[in-house]
């Protein structure tokens, strides 16, 4: 498992755009994050990926008109950043009340 | 004051639009309803599709950006194709659509759609705009990336009672990019590497794609290869970039390209790429693509680096100046002696392998009209096998002489671009060649050819099916011809008189002759060099294939040359 760090100007569709450089490839994405800090915002996406794949996936984001920078690095369970947030189903109570 | 739509309007103009095509609808009305006065001529097409294709036309012939206009929900998803064709082939497009008014956006209202999320993958960069205010920006700022590094599409998505809202208007505003961090592809000095692998390299080859061509560095390009004196050959964006009298010159590379071409590539040990992407039309099996080359690839989009394999120097940056500073660097070099590599590449025993069997008659007739065309003419090729005889037999030197849907492969494009590429280039001669598979797909066009008087030469490869495809299901799929058979086609040239444009047929028996006839002839003189807007259908076998042939998933060592 990788962990990027895609840095962003947080302008229309841009996270989406990064997310997209993911998904298109069929990629789980098992934890995404995206808040504003210090330098603008950042997006920060744990996945499974080869080396070849994480080329390619840097270059795309870099493609991305307001990506600013991209740090890659190996998933460190004890941050807790590699402990995957599985997806709420639509049947969890917890979804129902919150959206009644 | 103003309204929304005449500030769209003048800011488009400011970026030195003077020519859309589009297709109005309710939520872009107040944007045709500002259109007199506006010094930009808008052009109606028949479909939507049809009106970005024309568009993509227009950038392909000129550099410039094209600019299609639609109305939102249907209008807006009929673009799609065309934007999708943009950002493949590194068009620079801009797209204005209509969108419902600001409050019901969400609510599915009528001819809703998302538009934006729809073509996020799709865009180089798009916005939906939220306010009047900043429309003068949003104009500039998705121009700036159409046409800024790689060309691309950008869609601009503009609520209809933004259009009709009013400010008071101090005119367009330029956009100035925000600098980023270095993204790591910084260039630091290439050319010692470079000289050492020139040195090394015993059967060294050149690639030419379209960069090569968008970036305006042709003259220096060809000065380099003169210098470097290499085998070259082109991908089918990259024809014309390379004079085809130059004696390094091999043809097209990949699925359809030359013997000659696909030998030299699989047998390379160094294979320079000057904005190409190597797709897989070029690769073939990208595990096995040229096994023992290393890449030195010329590339202005890092995004293309690396995608089929690493490349051993990445000389990233615009080729109008990368390629110039690289025959700077080799001027002053001595360099290895090539002429035994390149009398094998370039040899007759590759390069003399003529055209077989079924498809001569096409063959002929394409050379025909070739020959015939004047220095000024573009030639646009709609998909399929139509488009590979076409690609394989063009033989000018003209940058922008050859244009075609090659990165989507969209069927339907050829007559459409040929209305926009027209319209820029009204002194061309323009040739449009079709199948009658693709040419059904934008027919309805003909009322615009018509309309605007457009004097295109329109060219139907009638084989009475959907021709490549069919190759495919005879090689591959044991001749199961599902759904390809177009044999109760209409008759073109009656469709054509329909629309008021004069249209003939010709048999492929014409072509059996060499040479030709005077009569035939004197007939393809007359067609070409008709004032007016013309048809021609060309009646040929229906099971002609295209060779040279690189399965999918073979290497381009296993190409085809002849059907078994």
């Amino acid at each position: 498992m990788h962990i990027f760090h895609i840095h962003y100007r947080n302008t229309q569709g841009t996270l989406m755009r990064i997310i997209n450089a993911a998904s298109r490839r069929a990629l789980e994405l098992p934890y995404v994050k995206a808040e504003a800090n210090a330098n603008g915002h950042q997006a920060t996406l744990l996945l499974e990926v080869t080396p070849k794949q994480i080329g390619q996936l840097r270059r795309d984001w870099y493609a991305i008109v307001d990506v600013t920078e991209v740090q890659v690095s190996i998933a460190e369970f004890e941050t807790g950043l590699g402990v995957p947030h599985p997806p709420i189903s639509a049947g969890d109570e917890s979804v129902r009340s919150a959206t009644a | 004051m103003l309204r929304g739509a005449e500030i769209t309007l003048q800011c488009m103009r400011a970026e030195g639009v003077d020519l859309v095509f589009g297709y109005p609808g309710g939520a872009i009305m107040p944007l045709y309803d500002a259109l007199d006065g506006s010094g930009i001529k808008h052009i109606l097409t028949r479909h939507e599709q049809g009106a970005v294709f024309a568009a993509e036309g227009v950038a392909r012939a000129t550099g410039k950006v094209g600019v299609a206009m639609a109305t939102s929900g249907p209008g807006a998803t009929n673009l799609v194709t065309g934007i999708a064709d943009a950002k493949m082939d590194s068009v620079p497009l801009v797209c204005i659509t209509g969108q419902v008014r600001s409050a019901l956006i969400g609510t599915d209202a009528f001819q809703e759609t998302d538009v934006f999320g729809l073509t996020l993958s799709l865009t180089k960069w798009s916005r939906l705009v939220k306010t009047i205010e900043e429309i003068p920006s949003v104009i500039a700022e998705g121009f700036h990336w159409a046409r800024s590094g790689r060309p691309g599409p950008v869609v601009i998505d503009i609520p209809t009672d933004i259009l009709k809202a009013k400010i008071e208007f101090s005119g367009p505003v330029k956009f100035v990019p925000q600098a980023n961090p270095s993204n790591g592809h910084g260039q630091p000095l290439f050319a010692n590497e470079l000289v050492s692998l020139l040195e090394k390299a015993k059967k060294p080859v050149a690639l030419v794609g379209a960069g090569a061509k968008l970036s305006g560095a042709i003259a220096d390009l060809r000065r380099l290869l003169d210098h470097l004196q290499i085998p070259t050959f082109a991908t089918v964006h990259g024809l014309g970039a390379v004079p085809p009298s130059a004696s390094y010159y091999l043809g097209m590379v990949g699925m359809h390209g030359t013997m000659a071409s696909n030998m030299a590539l699989d047998e390379t040990d160094l294979l320079l790429v000057f904005g190409a992407r190597l797709d897989d039309r070029v690769t073939g099996d990208p595990s096995r693509f040229s096994p023992n080359a290393k890449i030195v690839h010329f590339e202005i989009d890092p995004a293309q680096l690396d995608r089929v394999r690493q490349c051993e120097l990445p000389i990233v940056g615009d080729l109008a100046e990368t390629i110039p500073a690289t025959h700077a660097v080799l001027r002053g070099i001595s360099l290895p002696d090539w002429s035994e590599w390149r009398g094998v590449a370039c040899g007759e025993e590759r390069l003399g392998l003529e055209p077989r069997g079924l498809a001569v008659p096409t063959i002929r007739f394409l050379d025909e009209l070739f020959s015939r065309l004047p220095e000024n003419h573009v030639v646009i090729a709609d998909v399929g096998q139509h488009q590979m005889w076409a690609a394989q037999r063009y033989r000018s030197c003209l940058p922008r002489g050859f244009i075609t849907s090659g990165g989507l492969g969209s069927m339907g494009f050829a007559l459409p671009a040929a209305i926009g590429v027209q319209m820029s280039k009204p002194d061309a001669t323009v040739l449009c060649v079709s199948g009658d598979g693709g040419f059904q797909m934008n027919i309805q066009e003909l009322a615009t050819v018509h309309r605007l008087g457009l004097p295109i030469k329109m060219v139907i490869i009638d084989n009475k099916f959907l021709g490549m495809v069919r190759q495919w299901q005879q090689l591959f799929y044991q001749r199961n011809y599902a759904e390809t058979d177009l044999s109760d086609n209409p008759d073109f040239v009656a469709i054509s008189k329909a629309y008021k444009i004069h249209g003939q047929r010709i048999s492929e028996d014409a072509m059996r002759e060499f040479p030709i006839s005077p009569e035939t002839s004197d007939e393809l003189e007359r067609f070409l060099h008709s004032p007016q807007s013309e048809l021609l259908v060309f009646d040929t076998a229906p099971e002609a294939n295209v060779f040279p042939m690189v399965p999918a998933g073979a290497s381009l060592s296993e190409m085809l040359l002849e059907e078994d």
